[in-house]
């Protein structure tokens, strides 16, 4: 008897571009500051990519809504425990620090470059909150499935963060800056961060059981298995770790966890509205 | 706030006549909808963003009290509840309680983000393509600020639906059930007139005749912002290890470089 929010491609484009925005920013935003001076390239490819998808995020958002002119209603409130509230806000604040951080990247300046570290810190937790808040957003809701994993926020940050990673990857592979040791180190993140990914949908999944029936059989049970577990998890990590020297296999396996990625934010939010 | 008001539908005098889905739909002006058939008198199959009040019919095998098939009315309607999830979830502040407790939307500023859709536990907000603003009952809110209740307990012909002070119809209310149990109807019970039970009470209650699932209502329904606490927490738990991989993977041991 539940009504369905008729939440669809916008927001699933939103809640991937979103995931893969915040972590490429705290990606960057680690390696600009616990990292050498030689993964600056990491750090301003994580900028320079944030900055134009959380604009792409903010106009998702603005299109999905019903009143697209009345967006600016989201600006007038502000709920401190709304996960749409904080959300809409921290699009905004998100962007603002993705702006400076990408403007900041381009100087040579150590003392600017200082500054920059410093805002990046701050920056990096509204990535991190966006990377996760639309898991928390649809866990807290009345609907089969979303509401009924304590881990949904969880699951969406490690991908964020996966994917996040993967996109500065690629962007590095295709732009020549895989000679660095940047690259190196960006994979070995990833690594982890898949690792952690796999943990944390694997206890999703057991904290769900049977009601994670809508992603697990079924018309989505195909995509879920094979193009997230397999093709988007454990296929790219296996390339990740065993890839070894071949620079191309490393970016096969960044555009595999992007895929993986989109497919969980579309399996998550369209099998139960299908 | 002034003394809070409350509409309680006894099912066990609904007739099934429509009254109050009609004057709803005529005081509202709603406007038309294609039917849905449903395979009983019902329509349509659920509240729509222009169905505000749905008499539901319902065939429920098991349910009479003497164990046979019943055959259930129920004026269905938004609950204005005590803790709405719908207006905790909404952004904008659109959704607001009147000093009545009443929740209504303002539809002036409602944006059409739809949380409260995947927000109510009953599945009454829904969202109107042609003005993009999410509907439901508003309590006949232009009625009550003018002395009069709301138009479908004012149409009701058989008392089904009364409107009054909370406090005064859940007092009949419990008289009402403790009737109806002497009678026979040993599953008679009141949904959502505790002001200490689930979503802290309805403004807009209920007598049903058996128990709440035949009613396809929800026996414990919960505020869907409950987990928002440890779903962040997990949250920020699993942002530590994440942050923590990338932080190895990118830290440098010697500082030799630098």
């Amino acid at each position: 008897m539940l009504k369905m929010p008729g939440w669809e491609m916008p927001i699933v484009w939103y809640f991937f571009l979103g995931g893969i925005a915040g972590g490429a920013y705290f990606t960057a935003a680690i390696a600009d500051n616990f990292g050498s001076r030689r993964d600056h390239t990491v750090a301003r490819v994580g900028y320079l990519l944030s900055l134009p998808l959380v604009a792409v995020c903010g106009l998702l958002l603005i299109i999905d809504l019903g009143v697209p002119a009345r967006f600016m209603n989201m600006m007038l409130h502000f709920k401190f425990w709304d996960p749409m509230s904080l959300g809409a806000w921290v699009v905004g604040v998100f962007g603002a620090f993705t702006f400076v951080s990408s403007v900041l990247s381009f100087s040579s300046s150590e003392s600017i470059a200082a500054l920059r570290r410093k805002i990046s810190l701050v920056g990096m937790l509204f990535g991190f909150f966006l990377a996760a808040y639309t898991g928390v957003l649809l866990s807290n809701s009345t609907m089969p499935f979303w509401a009924e994993s304590r881990l949904m926020g969880a699951l969406f940050l490690a991908s964020g963060g996966s994917t996040g990673m993967a996109a500065v990857a690629l962007i590095m592979f295709l732009t020549g800056g895989s000679i660095s040791e940047g690259w190196h180190k960006i994979e070995v993140a990833d690594r982890f961060t898949m690792l952690i990914e796999m943990l944390v949908l694997a206890l999703f999944l057991a904290w769900l059981g049977s009601a994670a029936q809508p992603i697990t059989s079924g018309h989505f049970g195909p995509l879920f298995w094979g193009g997230l577990v397999g093709g988007g998890l454990i296929l790219p990590l296996l390339l990740n770790l065993f890839g070894g020297r071949v620079r191309v296999l490393g970016a096969v396996s960044a555009v595999l966890v992007l895929v993986g990625g989109f497919i969980l934010r579309y399996v998550v939010v369209m099998s139960i509205q299908g | 706030m002034a003394r809070t008001l409350a509409m309680f539908t006894d099912t066990s005098l609904c007739i099934g006549c429509r009254a109050c889905q009609v004057a709803c739909k005529q005081w509202n002006e709603l406007g038309l909808e294609t039917p849905e058939w449903t395979g009983t008198y019902q329509n349509h199959a659920h509240f729509t963003d222009k169905t505000y009040r749905l008499v539901r019919f319902l065939e429920v095998p098991g349910a009479h009290p003497n164990g046979d098939l019943a055959w259930l009315l129920m004026s269905d309607v938004c609950k204005h509840c005590a803790q709405a999830g719908c207006l905790e979830a909404c952004p904008t502040g659109a959704i607001y309680r009147t000093e009545y407790g009443t929740v209504n939307i303002n539809q002036d500023v409602c944006n059409g983000c739809r949380y409260c859709v995947a927000s109510c536990p009953f599945g009454v907000v829904s969202f109107n393509e042609q003005t993009g603003t999410a509907k439901k009952c508003t309590f006949c809110n232009d009625r009550i600020h003018n002395g009069l209740g709301p138009a479908c307990a004012k149409a009701c012909p058989t008392d089904s639906i009364q409107f009054g002070f909370r406090d005064e119809l859940v007092a009949k209310a419990t008289k009402r059930v403790e009737t109806l149990k002497g009678m026979g109807f040993k599953d008679a019970q009141l949904y959502g007139a505790d002001s200490n039970g689930f979503l802290g009470g309805l403004n807009a209650f209920f007598l049903l005749l058996a128990k709440p699932a035949s009613y396809n209502l929800p026996t414990n329904p919960q505020r869907p912002q409950r987990n928002v606490v440890v779903d962040s927490l997990l949250s920020i738990g699993s942002a530590i290890l994440v942050g923590v991989g990338a932080l190895l993977a990118f830290r440098e041991r010697g500082k030799g470089d630098a």
